[in-house]
């Protein structure tokens, strides 16, 4: 499996928002498409994305449609809602804030206290 | 939270497709994923492979999902859904019973309840119809506990009584309707300007009467209803102003009004003005309402009824300082009461609606207490399953749901046949005579009463399961497992529970029972009345004669004697009067008389007597009898002679002590001069006047026709055939002496007083009704809980047998319990029969509230049903043999 970071618990709803807004995907989609934009360094296990896209279709974040697949077969696509794109722009500024909150602490000298 | 909802629902609504969608996409995914691997070099197998086990078990994925999706407490409810019906129909005798105990306890209960709430609960079909109300004059001393308003309070009262937004009168009649020849006859009512406003509906189209159109001769004007216009007009959009033959004369439509405009109970399908003489509306007249005329009002916002009563009593006094009559008037007990339009439109059937809703109840509660028994019993026979999965790991609220869902289950599929038996019901009392009760014909089976079912048996089942659901919780696991097998004994909680059960259930049937027997001894009673006259062989008609195509007294006259000469020449005809109003027809009026020289003793109030007009030869036609003197004659009316006959309770009240034969009376509140005074000729038996039921003798006087001042016509024929048969040929004559005139309202006189009765006959039918069915529900219920416990202590009775207990000893031991279950259920019923009967003692006719025959008759029979109810199973313990009761030791 290489070198590949464990998932935080509760990012994997914020990267499937992620990887949506940017072009309608389906499952299969999704998890190549989240593991090219994070350079191969997050893998997602397979089990837990189906249940994690139903859950958020459940409250209407992102939306199903069947299409064609790039190899001719039936798949379902799934693309942002509007409320899908809120949420999407709220969870990534509360995770920047977060995130240089922690680098900041993390990156503190003693000089610095 | 809607919009969660909104989604599960989306996924319901097409649930096989979300689960193809759903195994479709994850095959896509590993279709793909194989797909990837195999160019990525690996064997197509090995891929395939490798493919499904990085996907894990597709099964735990599809049931994250659903969850995911909202859809596992749907789930759960399916599949116990499901297993409650396999259940179910595992057992089919059990969920007959069930179903059919639901159905019959929900169905009458339905159809009281359909009843209730259109007679007593929907408010009328008016704007804030709980401001209306109705003024109506009383004197109970005289005996007249209710009189019309009359034309002259109506006139003192308009805008004089700020408590009141509107005043309006109105009264009921019918009228002749189209051109000679095709004439109909319609019911109406005549109303005064402001009736529609006070209501607060009115014309759509057109207006209302107006201030000059209430008098005679400016009356000729019509509003008519929406069904009228529809059937008669054609619906024609420029109706107004269009003319309508009416009694013969020219009448212009003002106005039409909505669809469904009904006043109270009223029939009347055109509405004309409420026209008065100038003289009606003056003082003198002020106590001349009369049952015909009807005042309503509206209150103001804010106004209390007691504020306008308060206003009425203080106008009453005012105006009664320069009325001549104020002395009689106040001795007699004089008042104006304010009453709210509905409930005094209702209140004669109030307690009997009320009544039966009980009765209906009670029969509720025993079939619930029966079913709850049945289901207590199937519990038992499953408490080591339940235990032992409660003892896996099934959870209190898993067991509880259950229950509730199984309990559920029942009654509402019960609740679906019951809005069936509901929907009979209602026909059934339509049979009955429901619709001329006061708001009858609002009876409705409709959307409201579905959705009252339905809440009815939701309710019903979760009551149900609580009981239920307690058995199967209770105690330790450890001897749930162990109880009720071999080797346990029967728990004695649930037990009492059990016998409990059955004690209330023969007490509220001894109740219902009892109740039922009350009335129909009431019933009974008041059929056993003689009405003072020979109601078999006699027919009656109402005629209604126009003033203006018969306009006096000579005319009207000679209309009755020709009629009256024909028929008595008809075949079978023993005899043939008029008169203005038939005894027990519900319209009975009183009125004072005064006798001459009669002095009234301090305390001693002026008293209401009936009056009558006579013609032909009535009292021999009614079948009167009489007492002393003569009946008055045709010759009497046709000379319009001033005598009278009186009847007993009238003689024996003014002249107790001699002779009332040429005593002198005169019509009215005060003597006048001897030439208008009345010298009584006969004295005839009392008769029954207002209905059968009646318990004053109030005292009766009959005079000629033409004299008595009121114009209604009744033709009274008594035959030596069959009375109904004789309409046809009434119908004829008429028609012979005057194509215009319609007959209506034929009926013999036992049916009108049939008809009477219809408000004691229904409750005590339905009663019967109720009781039969509850009389069958315990005996389901006590043969149930006394089978089980035979087959519970089919060991014991094995054991003992085998030690040499006889037959007769077993079954002894069964009937002794069911004798103490019998006992104690019927002491409590005695008790609550008793306090049952004294409460609806308005219901009573002639029948104390503690009857003892009754009483012991209905604890006989219940005692008798519940007994032989436990033969069966008692007969089946002692005749079990020892070896088969200890084989599954």
């Amino acid at each position: 499996m290489g070198k590949t970071a464990e998932l935080l618990p509760g990012t994997l709803d914020m990267l499937i928002l992620k990887a949506v807004s940017l072009k309608p995907l389906h499952g299969y989609g999704v998890l190549q498409r989240i593991r090219q934009i994070s350079g191969d360094a997050l893998e997602i296990p397979q089990g837990s994305l189906y249940p994690a896209l139903y859950r958020l279709e459940h409250q209407e974040l992102i939306a199903a449609e069947w299409g064609v697949s790039e190899n001719n077969r039936r798949a379902k696509y799934y693309t942002l809602t509007v409320a899908g794109r809120r949420r999407l722009r709220e969870e990534t500024a509360g995770w920047n804030r977060l995130a240089s909150a922690i680098a900041a602490a993390l990156n503190t000298t003693p000089e610095g206290v | 939270m809607l919009k969660r909802f909104r989604s599960v629902f989306r996924v319901l609504k097409s649930r096989s497709e979300f689960e193809r969608g759903m195994t479709e996409e994850l095959r896509f995914h590993i279709a793909q994923y194989t797909d990837d691997l195999v160019r990525s070099g690996m064997p197509p197998q090995e891929a395939a492979r490798r493919a499904r086990i990085e996907f894990g078990s597709l099964n735990n994925v599809q049931e994250e999902c659903r969850e995911a999706r909202g859809l596992n407490p749907f789930d759960e409810l399916i599949r116990q859904l499901r297993h409650a019906a396999r259940l179910l129909r595992k057992t089919p005798r059990f969920t007959v019973t069930a179903l059919a105990t639901v159905a019959v306890c929900l169905g009458a209960n339905l159809t009281i309840f359909a009843v209730v709430d259109s007679i007593l609960l929907r408010p009328l079909p008016f704007p804030e119809a709980g401001r209306l109300v109705t003024v109506f004059n009383t004197y109970p001393k005289a005996g007249v506990d209710r009189d019309g308003s009359s034309v002259a309070n109506y006139y003192e009262r308009r805008g004089r009584i700020p408590a009141f937004a509107g005043v309006a009168m109105c009264s009921y009649g019918t009228a002749v309707l189209g051109e000679a020849g095709s004439s109909e006859r319609e019911q109406i009512a005549r109303v005064s300007p402001e009736f529609f406003s006070t209501l607060g509906a009115g014309p759509v189209m057109g207006r209302s009467f107006t201030d000059e159109e209430t008098s005679f001769q400016n009356d000729k004007v019509v509003i008519l209803t929406d069904a009228y216009w529809r059937q008669h007009f054609n619906a024609d959009p420029q109706v107004i102003g269009r003319q309508l033959r009416v009694d013969g004369l020219r009448n212009t439509v003002a106005g039409v009004l909505p669809p469904g405009f009904r006043f109270l109970s009223s029939e009347a399908r055109l509405y004309f003005p409420f026209s008065s003489r100038p003289e009606d509306r003056g003082s003198g007249q002020r106590h001349s309402g009369g049952n015909s005329k009807h005042m309503i009002a509206r209150l103001k916002p804010g106004a209390t009824l007691a504020q306008a009563q308060a206003q009425i009593d203080a106008q009453n006094a005012t105006l009664e300082a320069d009325d001549p009559e104020a002395k009689m008037m106040a001795d007699a007990g004089f008042r104006s009461v304010v009453s709210p339009l509905h409930a005094d439109h209702v209140r004669t059937i109030r307690p009997a609606l009320l009544w039966m809703q009980a009765g209906a109840f009670a029969l509720l509660l025993i079939g619930a207490v029966n079913l709850t028994n049945l289901l207590l019993i199937r519990a038992s026979g499953r408490v080591k399953e339940t235990a032992v999965r409660q003892a896996l790991g099934a959870s209190r609220l898993h067991v509880v749901s259950e229950v509730v869902v199984e309990t559920t289950l029942l009654t509402l599929a019960g609740g679906l046949l019951g809005l069936a038996a509901g929907a009979g019901g209602i026909r059934l009392l339509s049979v009955l005579g429901a619709d001329r009760l006061p708001l009858g014909s609002h009876i409705a089976f409709d959307a409201r009463l579905a959705c009252v079912a339905v809440l009815g048996a939701v309710v019903m089942g979760l009551a149900l399961a609580v009981p239920i659901a307690w058995f199967n919780l209770r105690g330790r696991l450890a001897s749930g497992i162990q109880s009720e097998t071999r080797g346990g004994t029967p728990s004695r909680a649930a037990q009492s529970l059990r016998h409990g059960f059955i004690v209330a259930q023969i007490a509220l049937a001894t109740v219902l029972l009892s109740g039922a027997g009350l009335l129909g001894l009431s019933l009974e009673r008041a059929m056993a009345v003689s009405p003072g006259f020979r109601p078999d062989h006699v027919l009656t008609a109402q005629i209604s004669v126009p003033w203006n195509r018969y306009p006096d007294w000579p005319a009207r006259l000679a209309f009755n004697e020709r009629l009256l000469k024909d028929l008595s020449r008809q075949p079978g005809v023993s005899a043939a009067g008029a008169v203005n109003n038939v005894p027990l027809s519900g319209n009975s009026g009183k009125s004072a008389a005064t006798v001459k020289g009669h002095v009234r003793q301090p305390g001693e109030s002026p008293r209401g007597h009936y009056s009558y007009g006579v013609d032909g030869d009535y009292f021999a036609a009614m079948g009167f009898s009489l007492r002393e003197g003569r009946f008055l004659a045709a010759d009497d009316s046709r000379r319009s002679s001033r005598v009278c006959v009186v009847d007993e309770d009238f003689a024996r009240y003014y002249w107790p002590h001699s002779s009332a034969l040429g005593q002198h009376l005169f019509e009215g509140g005060e003597p006048t001069t001897d030439a208008q005074s009345f010298t009584v000729a006969g004295v005839v038996g009392a008769v029954k006047q207002a209905g059968l039921t009646d318990q004053t003798a109030q005292g009766a006087v009959y005079y000629p026709y033409a004299l008595s001042g009121n114009d209604r016509l009744f033709i009274v024929v008594r035959t030596s055939l069959r009375p109904e048969s004789l309409g046809l040929a009434l119908q004829e004559l008429v028609r012979q002496i005057d194509p215009e005139l319609p007959v209506n309202d034929l009926r013999s006189m036992d049916t009108r007083i049939a008809d009477s009765l219809v408000e004691q006959r229904s409750p005590a039918l339905l009663a019967g009704i109720f009781s039969l069915i509850a009389l069958l529900l315990i005996a389901v219920g006590t043969y149930g809980v006394l089978s089980y416990a035979v087959t519970q202590r089919r060991r014991e009775i094995g054991v003992r047998m085998a030690l040499g207990a006889r037959p007769e000893q077993i079954r002894g031991q069964f009937l002794a319990l069911a004798l103490r279950l019998l006992v104690a259920g019927e002491i409590l019923g005695i008790v609550g029969a008793w306090l049952t009967g004294r409460a609806m003692r308005t219901l009573l006719f002639q029948v104390p509230p503690l009857h003892v025959a009754t009483l012991a008759t209905a604890a006989g029979i219940v005692g008798v049903v519940s007994l032989v109810a436990c033969l069966l199973p008692s007969h089946r313990a002692a005749r079990m043999s020892p070896m088969e009761a200890l084989a599954d030791l």
